[in-house]
C-alpha cells in the first residue's frame, strides 16, 4: 500500500518552506570573500619633483646608471610610438582593462602584495625524510621537494628589504632623469590619447612603471626562482598597463626597463656578498655555537658550564633556523652597531628569576582566555604565512595607500620599513644565537603552546624585535597614527607570552632592542632630503 | 513488535559530530522521546597531507574525545526532531601544541518519512527527507587544526534516505545522501594562504560537502547489528601543502567502514546500549582515524498506547 496522501504533501510543504528560508539565509551568508586590501587608482598628493636629490642607499648617485636623452616629442620615431598607443587603446579587451586597473593603484603597493603572496607560498619548512634528517632547499633546484626558498621570517625580512630598497633606488634614479629630460606623458603630448589612469604632470621618461618592473623582476627571480613565470608575467603586465593607459610610450618604457635592470644588477651584487649564503652553516658550526654561548655566559658573570642551552624540540630534531643570519649585512648599520645594541644576558636558566618566568608562561599555557588565543593567532604569522615582517608590510600598505604618496615616496616608506625589519631580523638572530636561551617548553616539558614553537632560541623574541622596529619607522612616517602602531606592536609582542612560547624577558628586551634598531633607519630618514 | 527505532550514532568524522539518526531509516514513534549520552574516542597517527599518507612527530597521535548529548522526539510517527550537543576535547601525544576543549556545535534536524511502501508482515520500504541545521555554541577557533574542536561554520544540510527491511527475516539496508552548505568562517588573523593564493581578509569561504551513508544488517527483537560505510567529499578547497598545517577549508574527504550494535535490554526495553566502531580506509587531508563509540539511551514514552 502506498501511503502518500494530500495531507502528507501539505505537511511536507509546511516543513519545506522554513527549511528553504534557512537555506536562503545561509547561502546569503556564504558570500564571495572580499579582499580587505583594496588598491585605488593612484592620484599622488604631490609629485616629489626633487626626489632625484634624496639620499641614495646602495647607489652612489642617482645617475650612476646612465640614461640617454630621449628623442624629441616632435620626432617621427616618437610620433610612431603615439600612434601605436592610440591603436592599442582602440581595441582594449576587458582583460587589458583589468590589467590597467590592477596596476593603477601603484606598482610599489602591488608588488608588495605580490611579494607577500610569494613569501606565504614558500614559507614551508622542509619535511623530514625517512632517515629522520631534513633536506636543505636548493637554489639550483628550486622546484624540487623541499622547494627553494624556505621563506622563514629572516629570509622574508631580507627579501622584503632588498626588493624595497631596489625599488626605492630605482625610483630616485627615475625621478632624477624624469626631471632632467622633462618629456611629458603621451596623454599630455597628444590630446587624442586617453588617460585611462588619473592624469598627472609627472614626466614620462623613463617610465617609473618600467623601472619598477625591471628592478623587481630581477630581484624576485633571485629570491623566488621557482615562481619565475608568474613574476615575469606580472612585470610584463605592469609595463603593458603603463603603455595602454596612455601614461608611457614604448621608448619611455624601454629606457625605464633598462634602468631598472641595471640598478637591479647593482643591488644583486650587494645581495650576493651580504653573508646570506653562509647563514645556514654546517653541523660543525652549529656545535661551535654552544661553546661560544657558554663563553658569552661566563663573560656575563654566569657559569656558562651549567647553563641549559637551547635545543630543537621538533621531532625529529631540526637544525636551527638560519643560525648565522646574525652575521648578514644590515642596512645603515655596521656589525659594531649590532654588537653595541645587543641586549642581555637573559635570566639564567638555573636562576630564581627564570623559575618565575617559567611559572608565568605556564599560567598562560593552561589558562589563556579565548581573547588571548585570538591575539596569539592574529600575530602567529607562522608556517604558510607572509611572516611577521610581511604582517607589518600589510599594515603599512594601507597607510601608504591612504597617504596618496607618489611612487617614489611610497617606495621610500616601504624601503625604510623593510630596512628596519631586516635589521631587526639580523639583530635578533645575532642575539638569539649569542645566548642560546632555551624555550619554556624545553625547561618545563609540561608547557603546551597555543601556536607552533619556533625552531630557534628564545631570547629575544623575534616578534617583539620586528614589531617595535616596524612601529618605530611607521610612527616616524605617520606620526598621527603612532599610538596605533605602538599598540599593535605591544600586542604582537605579548602574543608570544600568551602563546606560551616566550618568557616576559624575551619580549621586554626584544621590544627595546627593536626600538634601538629602528632609530638607525629613522635617523637616516630624517636627513635624507625627503621631509 | 514493539521495536523502538531510537537512534543515534555518532560518527566522529574527524571533527564533525554527526548523528546516524539523521542518516538512517528508523523513527521514534509519536510522543516518544529518546535521549542519552554517547562517548566517542577517535584517534589517528597517520594522516593524509593531500594524497600523501604520513605521520608527524610533532603531533604524534591525535586523540579526539567527545561526550554527546542527543535527543530524538517523535512529533508523529513520521516526523521526528533530533538534536545533539557535543563537548569535544582534543590532544596531541607528541610535540608542544596544546589540545583544546569545549562545547562544539548544536545540531537540530527534522526527519520526515514522506513515502512508505508496506507489505504487511513481510517487508517495508521507506523514503525520508531530512533537513538539518548546525551552528557553533561558542566562539572556539577553527584555525588550530588538527587540534581545533570543530570548523565553526553554520551549516544547513538536506538529505534523502531510503530504507528497506525484510520484516520476517530481520534484514535491512539503508542508504542516505546529504548535501551540506557551509557558511563562511572567521579567523583571528587578517590574512591566510590557500588555493595557491593569499587572501587579505579573515573570512574564509567553506566549500560545500556531499556525503553518503550506506548500511546493512539485522534488526529484530531489540537487536540492531549492522556494517556500514560513510563517505564524505568536500566539493572544493585546497590540499594541505607539503609540511604545512591543515586549514579549515581544506578538501577533506574520507571513506570509513564501520560496525554498529544496539541492544534493548529485555528486562528494561526503554534502555538501549549502543556501541560502534569505524575505521578510515581512504582519506584526503584528514586523519586515518579509528573511532569507537559507546552510549546509553533511554526512551520516555509519553503516550501509553
Amino acid at each position: 500500500m502506498i501511503v502518500m496522501t494530500m495531507n502528507t504533501i501539505q505537511t511536507s510543504l509546511r516543513l519545506l518552506i522554513p527549511c528553504l528560508f534557512i537555506t536562503v539565509i545561509i547561502v546569503s551568508c556564504q558570500q564571495e570573500i572580499e579582499d580587505g586590501e583594496i588598491v585605488k587608482p593612484l592620484t599622488p598628493a604631490r609629485l616629489d619633483e626633487d626626489a632625484g636629490t634624496w639620499s641614495m642607499i646602495v647607489l652612489t648617485s642617482p645617475d650612476q646608471v646612465p640614461v640617454a636623452a630621449p628623442a624629441s616629442v616632435t620626432s617621427d620615431a616618437y610620433k610612431a610610438e603615439l600612434e601605436a598607443i592610440k591603436k592599442a587603446q582602440q581595441s582594449l579587451s576587458s582583460a587589458q582593462q583589468r590589467t590597467i586597473d590592477f596596476w593603477s593603484g601603484g606598482g610599489v603597493l602591488r608588488w608588495n602584495q605580490i611579494m607577500r603572496e610569494l613569501v606565504a607560498r614558500y614559507n614551508l619548512p622542509p619535511a623530514p625524510n625517512d632517515q629522520g634528517t631534513y633536506p636543505t632547499p636548493d637554489p639550483e633546484n628550486p622546484f624540487a621537494d623541499p622547494k627553494f626558498p624556505f621563506s622563514n621570517p629572516p629570509y622574508a625580512a631580507r627579501a622584503y628589504s632588498y626588493v624595497s630598497v631596489a625599488q626605492y633606488e630605482g625610483m630616485k634614479a627615475a625621478w632624477h632623469y624624469k626631471y632632467l629630460y622633462n618629456r611629458p606623458a603621451p596623454y599630455t603630448v597628444d590630446a587624442s590619447i586617453k588617460a585611462l589612469v588619473p592624469k598627472t604632470t609627472l614626466p614620462a621618461y623613463p617610465s617609473e612603471d618600467a623601472v619598477l618592473s625591471g628592478v623587481t623582476v630581477e630581484l624576485l627571480k633571485l629570491l623566488f626562482p621557482a615562481s619565475v613565470e608568474e613574476i615575469t608575467k606580472h612585470a610584463a603586465d605592469q609595463r603593458n598597463a603603463a603603455l595602454w593607459s596612455g601614461k608611457a610610450s614604448s621608448s619611455d618604457i624601454a629606457a625605464g626597463l633598462a634602468l631598472g635592470k641595471s640598478i637591479a644588477a647593482i643591488i644583486i651584487a650587494r645581495a650576493s656578498t651580504d653573508g646570506m649564503r653562509n647563514a645556514i652553516g654546517t653541523p660543525a658550526q652549529w656545535e661551535a655555537l654552544y661553546d661560544s654561548a657558554r663563553v658569552h655566559w661566563t663573560k656575563a658573570g654566569v657559569n656558562g658550564g651549567t647553563e641549559v642551552l637551547w635545543k630543537s624540540l621538533e621531532i625529529p630534531p631540526r637544525p636551527p633556523m638560519l643560525p648565522f643570519f646574525g652575521q648578514v649585512k644590515g642596512w645603515l648599520m655596521t656589525p659594531q652597531d649590532f654588537a653595541a645594541n645587543r641586549p642581555g644576558p637573559p635570566p639564567s636558566s638555573v636562576s630564581e628569576k627564570m623559575k618565575e618566568e617559567i611559572e608565568e608562561v605556564k599560567r598562560y599555557s593552561i589558562n589563556a582566555t579565548r581573547n588571548q588565543i585570538a591575539i596569539v593567532h592574529k600575530w602567529a604569522d607562522g608556517v604558510g604565512t607572509y611572516t611577521p615582517p610581511g604582517h607589518w608590510n600589510d599594515i603599512a600598505a594601507e597607510y601608504v595607500r591612504d597617504a596618496n604618496y607618489s611612487e617614489v615616496r611610497a617606495a621610500r616608506a616601504m624601503a625604510l620599513l623593510n630596512m628596519a625589519l631586516h635589521n631587526a631580523g639580523v639583530a635578533c638572530w645575532e642575539n638569539k644565537y649569542y645566548w642560546m636561551n632555551p624555550r619554556p617548553s624545553q625547561l618545563d616539558p609540561s608547557i603546551k603552546t597555543w601556536t607552533g614553537l619556533p625552531n630557534f632560541p628564545a631570547y629575544g623574541s623575534g616578534h617583539s624585535t620586528f614589531s617595535s622596529s616596524a612601529a618605530g619607522v611607521l610612527s616616524y612616517l605617520f606620526p598621527v597614527h603612532a599610538d596605533y602602531f605602538i599598540m599593535q606592536a605591544d600586542e604582537a609582542a605579548i602574543s608570544r607570552l600568551y602563546g606560551a612560547i616566550h618568557y616576559r624577558a624575551d619580549i621586554e628586551d626584544g621590544m627595546t632592542h627593536g626600538e634601538r634598531i629602528a632609530s638607525f633607519v629613522v635617523n637616516f630618514a630624517k636627513q635624507d632630503g625627503a621631509d | 513488535m514493539k521495536l523502538l527505532y531510537t537512534v543515534i550514532i555518532i560518527c566522529l568524522c574527524l571533527f564533525t559530530v554527526r548523528a546516524q539518526t539523521l542518516t538512517d531509516g528508523l523513527m521514534m514513534q509519536k510522543d516518544n522521546f529518546c535521549t542519552g549520552f554517547l562517548y566517542t574516542h577517535d584517534q589517528w597517527t597517520q594522516y593524509w597531507e593531500g594524497s600523501l599518507k604520513r605521520d608527524n612527530g610533532n603531533i604524534g597521535k591525535v586523540t579526539t574525545q567527545s561526550l554527546v548529548w542527543a535527543g530524538n522526539y517523535g512529533i508523529t510517527n513520521r516526523l521526528n526532531v533530533i538534536a545533539m550537543v557535543p563537548y569535544v576535547r582534543t590532544k596531541a601525544s607528541q610535540g608542544t601544541l596544546a589540545g583544546m576543549e569545549g562545547l562544539q556545535d548544536l545540531t537540530v534536524g527534522v526527519k520526515y518519512n514522506f513515502f512508505t511502501h508496506l507489505r504487511e508482515g513481510v517487508s517495508k520500504f521507506k523514503l525520508f527527507a531530512v533537513a538539518q541545521l548546525s551552528t557553533p555554541l561558542n566562539d572556539y577557533t577553527p584555525d588550530f587544526l588538527p587540534l581545533s574542536i570543530g570548523m565553526s561554520s553554520t551549516n544547513v544540510a538536506g538529505r534523502i534516505t531510503t530504507f528497506y527491511k525484510h520484516d520476517k527475516q530481520g534484514w535491512f539496508a539503508n542508504a542516505s545522501f546529504g548535501y551540506t552548505v557551509r557558511s563562511n568562517v572567521q579567523l583571528d588573523r587578517p590574512s591566510y594562504f590557500t588555493n595557491d593564493r593569499i587572501y587579505f581578509t579573515n573570512e574564509v569561504d567553506m566549500p560545500n560537502v556531499f556525503d553518503a551513508f550506506i548500511s546493512a544488517g539485522y534488526l529484530k527483537n531489540g537487536l540492531q547489528a549492522e556494517v556500514n560505510f560513510t563517505g564524505q567529499n568536500t566539493l572544493g578547497g585546497d590540499d594541505i601543502r607539503r609540511q604545512d598545517m591543515p586549514f579549515v577549508s581544506n578538501r577533506m574527504n574520507f571513506s570509513k567502514v564501520g560496525v554498529l550494535v544496539m541492544y534493548y535490554l529485555p528486562a528494561l526495553p526503554e534502555l538501549a546500549l549502543r556501541a560502534s566502531g569505524s575505521y578510515t580506509v581512504y582519506g584526503r587531508n584528514v586523519g586515518e582515524s579509528t573511532t569507537l563509540l559507546a552510549g546509553v539511551l533511554y526512551t520516555f514514552k509519553f503516550n501509553n498506547q
